[in-house]
């Protein structure tokens, strides 16, 4: 951290941190505390509540459904984050090569998506696997295929809800490689040309080792973005056909919504909290506070 | 620049052309289909383009008085959210950029650590804390909470790390307080990293909607995106309406960014990762 030597600048200093420590102290670290205190009692709304030690933890480890929304987000995480990344990468590759101002062109359009909420993308969705009206199914008759429930069918729910996903994200992770790809010096691939390398050497003995932390980086985000997707499934599907796409948000805030003991949904998403957030905390120290990122 | 055949060249502009048009797709459907009439949205065979072009569904939604106003309200509440969130943390982002203060070391541990609790783990905690304040159904429910992010301060940070000291020396050196200095001198240079992180603020409060259905229960607070989420649940037959309603819904947010997309996309890098 930088230092001004010559003299401390207490008073200044508070009278501006003053606002963001209030509103973070009432607002995320007393309910934290709160959540914490919480996931050791047996709370509810309704009745006094009871000192119970562990047993939330003992009982939503336990619980099959949540063990099962964690497979179903890890599922959903491994179809998403690496058909995104692969797409994002060779399509980044594309626009590299092209003329300035089509790429301008291009670059707005596919970030587009990006700013699209996850309820709009979900009723579009919905409609694009109408069983009836849909797009998907009337794609499917191009090959002569019967119409498929795209939604309500146990095999392909999840996959009918990672294609959303893929779409909200691709833009920004598009844009993040191009960026990548930039800081490639150009002379690393004429000097490798020089050489007589052709496309694919020089993607995989240029590209591909130069842009190792910028894809490690999108590979873990996203990887902690998508295990926490519960908007899609929540509009598209409800967590059915059965419990197929509850994911583990999902999960803590159907039991939220709906169950009268809440200990147990806090005890869950503290669990989560532990693996999301040392994840990213690991990030957080691998990026080192030199390196920033947005989007 | 190595140099591409004119083959290569066109291949990779239709690729270019397909791809972004398939990401486009989604979005130019929905807005079509709510030209439709009301039978033909669902009809078979599917159709891209209705068969007359109406207006019907667009006059309806926007005839629903509700609409209008979650879409105003919604609109207030993102502007109000976005500035009150770069003063805050702006604010915050100067001090550990260039102060020194005692427990400077402890407070920047206490506000970063925010950075890693998950909404969802705070989600009905926070919903207690702001209802023993007696703050459910009003405008200060969706907009406090959020408006202090350790993430948007860190980013900002960043931005100030890098204006070089000696601008801020002419200052000091005339006698300038040090909130002088943040309005005088780095508040004015703030340009590009304010519209980042003013627009993701705007973006984050616009598209929510778990927290305002938690927290609004007044019809003339409903927030956007409750509203599209609300009319699914309950008029579920109305399908133009809906696409309609959400294609306009998406309008303020697409037309914020075509305004600021030259800063957008060309601050979108991750620097220093090689």
């Amino acid at each position: 951290m930088r230092k001004t030597p010559t003299k401390r600048d207490n008073g200044p200093a508070y009278l501006l941190l003053a606002p963001i420590l209030i509103l973070l102290t009432i607002f995320v670290v007393i309910p934290f505390f709160y959540a914490l205190v919480v996931s050791f009692y047996d709370w509810s709304f309704y009745q006094e509540s009871a000192f119970v030690g562990v047993r939330n933890y003992y009982l939503v480890l336990t619980d099959d459904l949540f063990l099962e929304s964690v497979w179903t987000g890890l599922k959903f995480a491994l179809m998403v984050v690496p058909a995104m990344l692969i797409l994002a990468f060779l399509f980044a590759n594309v626009v590299k090569n092209l003329s300035p101002r089509f790429s301008g062109f291009v670059k707005t359009s596919i970030y587009i998506p990006t700013i699209i909420s996850g309820i709009v993308a979900s009723v579009i969705f919905v409609f694009i696997y109408d069983y009836t009206a849909g797009l998907a199914n009337y794609i499917l008759g191009w090959f002569g295929m019967e119409p498929k429930a795209w939604l309500a069918e146990v095999g392909t729910a999840l996959p009918s809800i990672a294609v959303p996903a893929v779409w909200l994200g691709f833009g920004l992770t598009a844009l993040i490689m191009l960026s990548g790809l930039h800081d490639i010096p150009e002379s690393y691939y004429e000097a490798a040309a020089l050489e007589g390398a052709g496309t694919w050497a020089k993607m995989r003995h240029i590209t591909i080792p130069l842009m190792r932390n910028v894809i490690l980086y999108l590979l873990v985000t996203g990887f902690t973005a998508q295990i926490s997707q519960f908007e899609l499934s929540l509009v598209m599907t409800n967590g059915g056909p059965l419990s197929e796409t509850v994911t583990p948000n999902l999960y803590i805030l159907n039991h939220f919504r709906n169950d009268v003991m809440v200990g147990n949904s806090i005890a869950a998403s503290l669990l989560l909290f532990v693996v999301l957030g040392s994840i990213s905390a690991v990030i957080f120290r691998v990026l080192n506070s030199e390196k920033a990122v947005d989007g | 620049m190595h140099t591409l055949t004119r083959l290569q060249k066109s291949l990779i502009a239709t690729i270019s052309a397909v791809v972004t048009l398939v990401a486009l797709f989604p979005l130019l459907w929905v807005v079509i289909a709510g030209f439709k009439e009301r039978a033909e949205v669902l009809a078979t065979p599917f159709r891209f383009f209705p068969k007359r072009w109406l207006v019907q569904n667009y006059t309806d939604i926007l005839g629903d008085g509700t609409f209008l106003k979650s879409m105003a309200v919604t609109f207030g509440g993102a502007v109000l959210f976005a500035v009150l969130s770069l003063a805050v943390n702006s604010a915050a982002a100067y001090v550990f950029a260039r102060l020194d203060f005692r427990f400077k070391r402890f407070l920047w541990v206490y506000v970063i650590t925010t950075m890693f609790i998950p909404g969802m783990a705070i989600l009905l905690t926070s919903f207690i804390v702001v209802n023993k304040m007696g703050m459910l159904d009003t405008l200060w429910v969706l907009v406090l909470p959020g408006v202090a992010s350790a993430g948007h301060m860190f980013f900002i940070r960043q931005f100030y790390l890098n204006i070089p000291l000696a601008l801020e020396e002419a200052a000091l050196i005339d006698g300038a307080g040090r909130i002088k200095i943040f309005t005088a001198v780095f508040l004015p240079m703030s340009f590009p990293v304010f519209v980042i992180v003013g627009i993701g603020s705007y973006l984050g409060y616009w598209n929510s909607f778990v927290w305002p259905t938690m927290t609004i229960t007044n019809p003339n607070l409903f927030q956007i995106m409750q509203y599209l989420y609300t009319f699914r649940s309950e008029r579920a037959t109305e399908m133009g309406m809906l696409m309609a309603g959400s294609a306009l819904s998406a309008l303020p947010t697409i037309i914020l960014f075509l305004i600021f997309q030259k800063h957008i996309i060309s601050g979108i890098k991750i620097s220093g990762l090689k």
